[in-house]
């Protein structure tokens, strides 16, 4: 299941069923028989040279920094992506891109983080519309960059109906703390229509409505803010985890579009925090 | 049936000839009660060679006419079906029914459009399959007739609401055509026929193999309450083996969901992350189902985004 950094692509027999899902072997296995060993990633050139220029990036070292994701997504209409950053990243990191090559939307997030906020992980939940490189490049306070990539196979994501999670009221917030508030997670009701999807009722596609940004902040202290959109799954849940315990009260934005309404919550450290389970 | 359909099955004749018969072969169904046959489908993984053969498919023969449950998952599947429903009968196919959206079980369709059947399927089908056809068409032109397209994937010309059951007449007897709210899918049906109070559940129903969420956890056990309880002497799941105790059958299915759901929520009350979730290998009963790699973790994404909303 897990994939740490580049590694060949197999594990034919861990792709899930299901109407959408199970294609995704199947096409897998066509592009293996064309002798195709990494995704194409021609959107990742692009954007490399709009983003980055000609900045070297270093690949290397899954101590300092590392992606996990399923070789195999379970769900390509919510596939966790983990972010580590080891010791001498954590703190150091003011920016972190998720880039999906294949996605319509190939960029998932460009995440400031507050100099100083030690995070060690940043977990999402991404749409994947097919077999693809998935990439997080961090960039340090010293203006260093750092990319890791993994492959997931995966197909469907971006026009999947919407899952058993659907439903709810539109932008409720949920918190979940660990025991030591040293993580939290935010996830937000809401149906991040990728504007692929077609409506159940009408067989029209669904226009996109999405979550475009999300921050928390302490007061005027922003620890964490994200530009988002339409790669990140449905109920966009976003969890960061620090080497010292958050301090509440913590304030958590998400900006709709189109309608550019702000859903906001509050969280409160431990014991004291209403909603967090 | 719409006509675009008709028309080209008179193209497709020539080129099914032969995967007709080659496919004719190593095909069987058995009659599990009168007039009612059942190829069963194999316990295959979703890519391999076979895969277009995992479903349980059926047909009915009445004093008028024939209904197909499901056809299987490609068009030479479904050609095998014909070639069985021929082999017993001569009268025609009025009905084809698919109890969901599932590749395994429709797109077989067209093997049949000369026979003109009405189509039939879930208020939900029509959707469903509009979501999800581009994507066969695309994914799955090996198992679809040469030149792929939408014509092979019609939608049904007749829907079951839920609440509503819908009766058939095939002469001689009557099915009972059910559609449930949300569960294996969110366009599960169910056809019964009283005469032999043969049940065949769709999905709704897995024996042996892992069963596949990609509708809603509690809507599936809700619906399994029901199920356990009708009064069937056969029943035929839509994987793995017919059989003639429904409750017994629906049994294990029903101890595994519960316990998907037991353990997404001690998961979530603990604090543990989806990606950890998915990792986690410990599962009370999981040697009891087969295919278990391939369909477990897809299980369990699905029912942790549902229930963390709790």
């Amino acid at each position: 299941m897990r994939r740490r950094a580049k590694a060949v692509p197999g594990a034919l027999q861990h792709t899930a069923p299901g109407a959408l899902l199970l294609a995704c072997a199947v096409a897998l296995a066509a592009s293996l028989a064309r002798g195709e060993q990494s995704p194409p990633n021609g959107a990742w050139q692009t954007m490399r040279a709009n983003l980055y220029g000609a900045r070297p990036i270093s690949e290397t070292d899954d101590a300092l920094m590392s992606i996990e994701a399923p070789a195999s997504t379970p769900d390509p209409s919510a596939t966790p992506l983990v972010v580590r950053f080891g010791a001498p990243l954590a703190g150091r990191v003011r920016q972190l891109r998720v880039i999906i090559d294949n996605n319509p939307s190939p960029l998932v997030t460009t995440m400031n983080l507050r100099a100083g906020l030690p995070v060690e992980e940043i977990d999402l939940r991404v749409r994947i519309d097919r077999y693809t490189s998935v990439r997080a490049i961090a960039e340090t306070t010293d203006g260093q960059l750092e990319m890791r990539s993994a492959w997931v196979n995966a197909s469907g994501g971006c026009s999947a109906p919407p899952s058993a999670s659907a439903g709810g009221m539109l932008g409720e917030i949920r918190f979940r703390a660990s025991a030591d508030d040293k993580a939290l997670q935010v996830s937000i009701r809401h149906p991040n229509n990728s504007g692929f999807q077609i409506d159940a009722k009408s067989g029209d596609p669904i226009p996109p409505h999405f979550i475009s940004h999300l921050r928390l902040r302490a007061g005027d202290d922003t620890l964490v803010d994200a530009d988002t959109g339409i790669s990140l799954s449905e109920n966009p849940t976003l969890r960061i985890a620090s080497r010292e315990a958050l301090q509440g009260p913590l304030v958590f934005e998400a900006t709709d579009v189109p309608s550019q309404r702000l859903f906001t919550a509050t969280w409160n450290a431990a014991a004291a925090s209403a909603g967090t389970r | 049936m719409p006509s675009a359909l008709v028309t080209a099955s008179a193209a497709l004749g020539a080129a099914l000839l032969l995967p007709l018969l080659a496919g004719a072969a190593d095909f069987s169904v058995r009659e599990v009660a009168p007039g009612v046959f059942v190829h069963e489908g194999r316990a295959l993984a979703l890519d391999v060679p076979g895969h277009d053969d995992i479903a349980n498919l059926g047909f009915i023969i009445g004093t008028r006419c024939v209904a197909v449950i499901d056809s299987g998952g490609s068009v030479r599947i479904g050609a095998a079906l014909r070639a069985s429903v021929r082999r017993h009968t001569q009268l025609p196919v009025c009905y084809l029914i698919n109890t969901h959206v599932h590749v395994d079980h429709l797109l077989g369709n067209y093997a049949f459009a000369a026979e003109r059947p009405q189509l039939l399927g879930h208020a939900q089908l029509p959707a469903a399959l509009s979501r999800s056809r581009d994507f066969f068409l695309k994914n799955y032109a090996a198992d679809l007739a040469p030149a792929a397209g939408a014509a092979q994937l019609p939608a049904p010309a007749r829907t079951v609401e839920v609440g509503s059951d819908l009766s058939l007449d095939l002469g001689g007897r009557q099915l009972t055509l059910r559609a449930w709210p949300s569960a294996h899918t969110d366009c599960d049906l169910s056809v019964y026929d009283s005469r032999t109070a043969t049940l065949f559940t769709g999905d709704l129903l897995f024996v042996a193999r892992t069963p596949a969420l990609d509708g809603s956890l509690k809507g599936w056990l809700a619906a399994l309450e029901v199920l356990a309880r009708l009064p069937a002497r056969h029943v035929v799941p839509g994987h793995g083996a017919p059989g003639d105790d429904l409750a017994g059958a629906v049994e294990p299915e029903r101890r595994y969901l519960r316990t998907l759901q037991e353990v997404v929520r001690g998961e979530l009350a603990r604090g543990v992350t989806l990606q950890e979730a998915l990792r986690a290998t410990d599962f009370p009963g999981r040697s009891d189902w087969l295919l278990w790699e391939q369909t477990q973790p897809h299980n369990i994404a699905r029912a942790y985004q549902a229930l963390e909303w709790e």
